[in-house]
């Protein structure tokens, strides 16, 4: 009964073994993360330039997405492993994350582009930049700025989705909290442990993010 | 064709999780408004110690996964004597989690009613409190009516987390009948269009009501 | 008055320009030259495609009939000459649109780095140059954000001159401005006019249409309704329109307005 008993200490012992756990939840968030805002980012670009091809397939690739929980994506991408191409636990798990912040980006990405006033793009054009160029040179460096909040917003959440990588049985810190949970037969105080872990990550990466986000902004501009 | 009639067979089953999901979401959100709003109201209004216990319960919730707090109180509680069956524990679980994030969206509201509306008011003799209620609230609530319906869409996803302590959802029923009928693509493809289906009608259904409720020429920006 | 100027070539030819917007048909079938050294500059009611005259020029806007040449160059669409068109083309705009992300210095080094692969360094020593012409090289180093109105279109012109176009176009160039701003705006205008720049301006700046204008265009409900020298079209026009139009902006913007040493 209670926190404080002779068991606590056992927990308390096993902390290095979940901080093992928090590089593979790190690892995961990361890849995640890359992948997720890299598909993101393209598909919202075909979602304002693209063609109506790549328009309508960031369209309905979005809306998808984002009406399924993300642990119906985890399944699928393991269940497609196991009958076609063999995807390990690690990669489902790190696809699945991504797909799932790839969809959300888009709207955070598209937001932020559509947010650039038009005569930037006009701007550009007039000086006789290619359609690329004036993307890449003007829209995306303040749109980008833009996002950052949002952004930082939808990472800290692939952070915490990342504990559902759980079912798939990957020792990530999730999994490995229940180990120590069932061993010690001190769920409560474990589950706090690793709450604390997950609540100091996101803290400091909130803050991280909120120091980028003043050093690259503009002087004077308003956001 | 095979898929359809698959699906047939199926879809009795899935009904019933889907009803327990939907019962799921309906629980987590009254209950998440429920804390929720008089959060919103003492991490604004309130004073010292209000304040701080408002703030530190809304940041440690949103700053750690559902699982963890799912996990607190389904095998935690325990410990302390309290015993949940899956089902409330699972309601007060994403009630609580969900309860923090639309404070934020209270409070986000509130603070964009202008300053002007509250001075306004005391101008007239109202109390603070009055205020508050009389004024500030009835207009914070309808502003906050369009991230108030993502987080509905959101609890809907997010209930299949209730499969992880066994709760008969939606999830839990297709991951049941996979092992029954080792068909995990068909069975993960239908759950997924329920899903689909059921938050698009959802999305639809906030949609129309937002704009019948709507105060021409007032609105808070959203995000999607 | 540059009148006396040797006018040679012409450098713009626009034949029977049309253009429609949905239903409304904006540009109905315009006719201009303009020659090298020339300033022209263009009035007429809102809304009555002035700005997508210009926008055509350049095809920020795609006309639907007829044809623009630039020197011997028929301007299209075909995008592998549309970029070296428009790198010909200086273009200014009613609301400045510096981009946002860039100091003074390299909104106007960009054109040159990007366009004309032009190297950084000699890039922005071109760029100060230019910023110096306009009178804001002490500003080099600031963000639009942290610009006035005025300083902010000195800049975008510049930014402009820095791609050495052949012809420049202005679309309103003072009219989001404060007034007391405006005249630093028309200053650098009529310098770049007196260095014998080819130049297109939309603009109801009486003073500076005297000053500047080689001819004047009103264009009202999408043709060209009368054109002329200034003294022509402020003393005597032909039209009653004209005239009406003429004295409608007198009373609005003041017969002459802040064109500094103007002073009549
Ligand atoms: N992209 C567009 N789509 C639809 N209609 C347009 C578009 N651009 C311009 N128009 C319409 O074409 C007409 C001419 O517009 P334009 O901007 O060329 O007028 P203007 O002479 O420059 O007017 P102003 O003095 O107000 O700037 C207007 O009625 C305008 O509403
Ligand atoms: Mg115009």
């Amino acid at each position: 009964m209670g926190l404080i008993n002779d068991k606590a200490f056992d927990v308390l012992r096993s902390i290095p073994y979940l901080l093992e756990g928090v590089g593979i939840t790190l690892e995961i968030t990361v890849i995640a993360l890359v992948l997720g805002t890299i598909a993101g980012l393209f598909l919202a670009l075909c979602r304002v330039y693209g063609g109506s091809f790549l328009h309508n397939f960031a369209v309905v690739y979005s809306r998808i997405i984002r009406s399924l929980p993300l642990l119906v994506i985890v399944f699928m991408l393991y269940f497609l492993g196991s009958e076609i191409i063999n995807i390990p636990a690690f990669w489902a798990a790190v696809l699945a994350l991504a797909m799932h912040t790839s969809a959300y980006q888009i709207e955070i990405f598209r937001g932020a582009i559509q947010s650039i006033n038009k005569g930037q793009m006009e701007a550009a054009l007039a000086l006789g930049m290619s359609k690329y160029q004036s993307i890449f040179a003007v829209i995306l460096p303040q749109s980008l700025r833009r996002a950052i909040p949002y952004w930082a917003n939808e990472a800290t959440i692939v952070l915490k989705d990342s504990a559902m990588a759980y079912v798939l049985g990957i020792t990530e810190l999730m999994r490995r909290s229940e180990y120590v949970s069932a061993r010690t037969a001190q769920p409560m105080l474990t589950y706090i442990v690793s709450g604390l872990i997950y609540l100091i990550m996101t803290y400091a990466f909130t803050k991280s993010m909120a120091k980028v986000e003043s050093k690259v902004r503009i002087p004077g501009l308003e956001r | 064709m095979e898929m359809i009639q698959f699906f047939i067979k199926i879809w009795p089953e899935l009904y019933k999780g889907l009803l327990v999901s939907l019962q799921l979401s309906a629980g987590a959100l009254l209950l998440g408004l429920a804390i929720g709003l008089p959060m919103a109201l003492a991490r604004t209004y309130g004073k010292g110690l209000v304040k701080t216990l408002a703030t530190a319960y809304i940041e440690i919730i949103r700053g750690t996964p559902m699982i963890v707090q799912l996990f607190i109180i389904y095998y935690g509680l325990p410990d302390f004597g309290i015993l949940l069956d899956r089902m409330p524990a699972a309601i007060i679980a994403l009630g609580i989690n969900s309860s923090a994030y639309q404070a934020e969206y209270f409070r986000g509201a509130i603070l964009s009613i202008d300053e002007g509306q509250g001075l306004a008011a005391q101008a007239l003799g109202m109390t603070k409190s009055q205020t508050i209620v009389n004024i500030i609230l009835p207009q914070a609530l309808r502003l906050v009516l369009p991230p108030w319906s993502n987080e509905l869409i959101y609890m809907v996803k997010y209930t299949s987390v209730a499969f992880l302590i066994a709760v008969p959802e939606l999830m839990a029923r297709g991951k049941m009948i996979i092992t029954q009928t080792f068909k995990p693509m068909e069975t993960l493809f239908w759950v997924g269009a329920i899903y689909v289906v059921v938050l698009s009608v959802i999305a639809k259904a906030v949609d129309i009501i937002e704009k019948k409720l709507a105060i021409p020429g007032f609105q808070m920006s959203r995000e999607d | 008055m540059k009148g006396e100027f040797l006018m040679t070539e012409p450098i713009l030819r626009i034949n029977n320009l049309h253009k429609k917007f949905k239903d409304t048909e904006v540009l109905k079938g315009v006719t201009l030259t303009v020659n090298e050294g020339e300033v022209v500059v263009i009035i007429g009611p809102s809304g009555t495609g002035k700005s997508t005259l210009l926008r055509c020029i350049n095809r920020l806007t795609e006309p639907d009939a007829g044809e623009i040449y630039l020197g011997e160059h028929k301007i299209e669409s075909a995008k592998s000459n549309l970029t070296k068109v428009r790198q010909r083309i200086g273009m200014v705009f009613q609301d400045f649109n510096l981009f946002n992300h860039l100091t003074a210095l390299q909104n106007v080094a960009i054109g040159p780095i990007k366009v004309k692969k032009m190297n950084k360094k000699d890039a922005l020593e071109l760029a100060m140059r230019e910023l110096e012409r306009v009178g804001m090289a002490d500003k080099a180093q600031n963000y639009p954000a942290e610009l006035s109105g005025g300083q902010k279109q000195r800049v975008a012109i510049a930014r402009a001159l820095a791609m050495d176009p052949e012809i420049m176009l202005f679309d309103e160039p003072t009219s989001a401005l404060d007034p007391e701003l405006i005249g630093e705006v028309l200053e650098v205008m009529k310098k770049l006019a007196d260095a014998g720049m080819t130049m297109v301006v939309v603009s109801h700046e009486m003073g500076f249409a005297r000053e500047a204008a080689d001819r004047i265009v009103f264009l009202e409900d999408g043709v060209i309704a009368e054109m002329g020298s200034p003294e022509k079209i402020f003393n005597n026009p032909e039209k009653e329109r004209t005239r009406e139009f003429i004295s409608k902006i007198a009373r609005l913007h003041g017969s002459d307005s802040e064109m500094p040493g103007t002073g009549s």
